[in-house]
């Protein structure tokens, strides 16, 4: 794996917005604005991680909740000159993955009445070392214009071709592959640093 | 819609736009960036009532909330007899009812589905045609799925059902490889909020996402 950062390689996508120093130290202190920004800034991408792991909107958000109360129980060891990213990330992983223990705890009595070979019974633990890279895929994301984002979306998850894009947001076909390709260009850069820790 | 993209189709917009060959790492990791684009928790976006409950959740956990607590352990202990007798008063409640509830759940096991479901051919399989029965029990939803006229599989491959939402997010199931008999598959959601019921051919490839090669689909209704 490269040991570079991810800085390094792809400045484009996610040498992102650091929060501001007197953002971190106000939330060290304890104070509702820094937990605002903090939430503001991050909050998606722990509700993400929390997502991927859960897949169920609720427990995601009770999940990111979590995150943020245990991130400002320990607000005092934050360090205002680094990205918070990798310690929010790491806390959202560990937290999203309690969440899903406990769940999974739930079913234990009745399943043994299901002979433990049996082939229906599949077991879908979270694939914990894509949750690091499904923070920097939502981030990058975050980071591309609304309008090139929308068309990453319907691409990958709606699985429209360009054609359909255009028809469906009433805009050229040039538009649609132009921003296409400006947003790939930009998720390519991630590729090969996907299943690094997060960076600061 | 048409059909979705393959994973190649896919794996062509970056490739296209990465404008080189692929190192060893890129290519490595290329699977799993496509795997994330697909995922509806990609996409997902927190409710908007999350960040007020946050800024809620962390006062309730500040130290400065520990004041409230010392003042409580100030009251007289004739006061302290009464709530602990009040505590236990309803945690007897609470058992009782957890073992009547229990009992009803075990009485209705394997009796009635709460849910069924007709599944029918999609275009790969025109012939193929299937029925679910789903019950809730204390481990989520059982459900028992009669397939028959399902494709042959071919090596590496098997048969995936899924529970989808109206927003398109889709629930793994279970996995099987036959439909000879019926197949029991296990759910963790309620078809209720999920009352899409599809089955899939999908391929062993460390690609957790639907293939979208849809064999049966139906929708889940109450019994």
């Amino acid at each position: 794996m490269p040991t570079q950062s991810l800085q390094t390689y792809a400045p484009a996508v996610v040498a992102s917005r650091r929060m501001e120093e007197s953002v971190l130290a106000a939330f060290r202190r304890r104070e509702a604005s820094g937990i605002r920004a903090l939430y503001r800034e991050y909050g998606r991408l722990v509700y993400a991680v929390a997502h991927r792991v859960l897949g169920h909107h609720d427990l995601a958000e009770e999940a990111a909740q979590q995150t943020f109360v245990r991130a400002w129980q320990a607000a005092d060891r934050i360090d205002v000159d680094r990205d918070p990213a990798s310690w929010l990330a790491t806390i959202a992983r560990r937290v999203a993955i309690d969440v899903h223990r406990r769940e999974a705890r739930r079913p234990a009595t009745a399943l043994n009445d299901v002979p433990a070979d049996d082939p229906a019974l599949v077991s879908l633990p979270p694939d914990l070392d894509a949750l690091d890279a499904v923070w920097h895929v939502r981030r990058a994301i975050d980071e591309l214009p609304r309008e090139e984002a929308t068309v990453v979306r319907l691409q990958h998850l709606d699985g429209l071709t360009h054609n359909e894009i255009s028809e469906q947001l009433g805009i050229a076909l040039g538009t649609v592959k132009s921003r296409s390709h400006r947003a790939h260009q930009k998720l390519a850069a991630l590729l090969g640093h996907l299943r690094e820790v997060p960076h600061d | 819609m048409t059909d979705r993209p393959t994973n190649n189709e896919r794996e062509e917009l970056i490739a296209d736009a990465r404008g080189g060959a692929f190192d060893a790492w890129e290519a490595a990791e290329l699977p799993l960036l496509m795997d994330i684009l697909a995922d509806p928790s990609t996409w997902a976006e927190p409710g908007a009532g999350l960040e007020e409950a946050i800024v809620h959740a962390v006062a309730e956990a500040e130290p400065t909330t520990k004041p409230a607590r010392a003042s409580a352990a100030r009251r007289t202990p004739r006061r302290r007899r009464r709530r602990r007798l009040l505590v236990s008063a309803l945690a007897a409640a609470a058992a009782i009812m957890a073992i009547v509830v229990a009992t009803v759940v075990v009485t209705r096991g394997g009796t009635s589905p709460d849910y069924e479901a007709r599944l029918t051919a999609t275009g790969p399989a025109p012939g193929a045609r299937g029925e679910a029965e789903i019950t809730r029990n204390d481990a989520g939803f059982q459900t028992t799925l009669h397939a028959e006229g399902l494709p042959a599989l071919r090596p590496g491959e098997f048969y995936q059902a899924w529970l989808k939402n109206a927003g398109g997010t889709l629930v793994p199931i279970g996995t099987f490889s036959s439909s000879e008999g019926q197949v029991t598959l296990w759910s963790g959601v309620s078809p209720k909020d999920f009352p899409t019921l599809t089955v899939t051919i999908e391929t062993a490839d460390n690609d957790q996402s639907s293939s979208g090669r849809r064999v049966l689909t139906g929708e889940v209704h109450a019994t």
